[in-house]
């Protein structure tokens, strides 16, 4: 039987998202759409990226992923801004 | 006039390394100095605080830093602040220092800080030990960067942390979560002096701009708020020299 995508099973993906050593991330957001998990934010690296989806996929084999995790822009700025 | 680069998260270990250095290499041309709001490191190790010292040392301007609370996962802050200080990282923990920056005196006062939540949602030292102890930790980081911030003569005065001390640089994030991102108690210590402008990261999904009740202006500089290797900051103003846009 294929195990319910419920908010226990988030809590869990949420918690092991910041625990796990190969992730530790706390600014990767999760949304419920029926049996798929959409996953949002942004890292610094592609490999962080595909890591989070590698430990996800390892830790819960039953639970459909859909990423949108994108990697941080590192550029130089264009502008100043004045504080006053 | 000052230019202040800053950015916060920045989260380096050796798959980072060498993505902010073209950035980096620029800052001579567009700001005076570069404050980083915590969370230099993944895990707070001593090799991922090697790699920041790589990414982040060595730079034109004078580097000035507080930890974040990645960089205590590991328990091994000390040796992390060792290997910065080493790379010639200035590293502030509720307490501050000066630069000397086109004839005008720059004063940062920098803690990590701590949660506890704001105004009308707080948390208090009441019942449990563990609760005590926590409002008890934000307490005694708070009087310390507010005591450090009193304590210097400058002509700008910066407070940087890693947690938030206003709840308006925090929009887009979960409201749940709030007093796991910064206090009050940050903010009321930035308004005890007359700070110029707050800096501070910790929230990913927040917003830049925001405001402390006593009018002093704060942004969040974590790195997937500003996008970019780092945001510039300009104090005293007179006029924009640089070869950057004013906005």
């Amino acid at each position: 039987m294929t195990p319910q995508l419920d908010e226990y099973v988030e809590a869990e993906i949420q918690r092991l998202l910041t625990e796990n050593e190969a992730i530790a991330e706390q600014g990767i957001t999760l949304q419920r759409r029926e049996h798929l998990l959409v996953l949002g934010g942004e890292v610094e690296s592609a490999q962080r990226r595909d890591e989070i989806c590698r430990q996800i996929t390892a830790n819960f084999p039953d639970v459909e992923i859909a990423c949108d995790i994108g990697i941080v822009r590192a550029a130089a700025p264009s502008e100043v801004e004045e504080i006053s | 006039m000052i230019r202040i680069a800053a950015v916060g998260d920045v989260h380096v270990d050796k798959d980072v390394v060498g993505r902010y250095r073209p950035a980096l290499e620029q800052l001579p041309g567009v700001a005076d100095a570069l404050l980083i709001a915590g969370d230099l490191t993944r895990h707070g190790t001593v090799e991922e605080a090697k790699c920041m010292a790589t990414e982040f040392g060595g730079l034109a301007v004078p580097v000035v830093v507080v930890l974040g609370n990645h960089d205590l996962q590991s328990d091994q802050q000390d040796e992390v602040t060792n290997v910065l200080r080493d790379a010639g990282l200035t590293v502030l923990e509720g307490d501050s220092t000066v630069l000397d920056i086109n004839g005008h005196r720059l004063g940062i006062a920098g803690a990590k800080g701590f949660g506890g939540g704001f105004a009308g949602a707080c948390a208090s030292s009441f019942g449990e030990r563990e609760m005590k102890n926590f409002v008890g930790t934000t307490e005694a980081i708070a009087e310390r960067l507010g005591a450090a911030l009193r304590g210097l003569e400058c002509d700008a005065l910066v407070a940087l942390t890693h947690y938030a001390p206003v709840p308006e640089t925090l929009v887009g994030e979960p409201l749940e979560i709030y007093p796991f991102l910064g206090s009050y108690l940050l903010g009321q210590a930035i308004d005890s002096a007359p700070t110029a402008l707050a800096l501070h990261g910790h929230a990913h999904a927040g917003s830049e701009r925001g405001r402390t009740p006593g009018g002093v202006p704060v942004r969040n500089v974590a790195h997937p708020v500003i996008k970019q290797a780092y945001n510039v900051y300009q104090l005293l103003s007179e006029d924009v020299d640089a070869g950057l846009a004013s906005v």
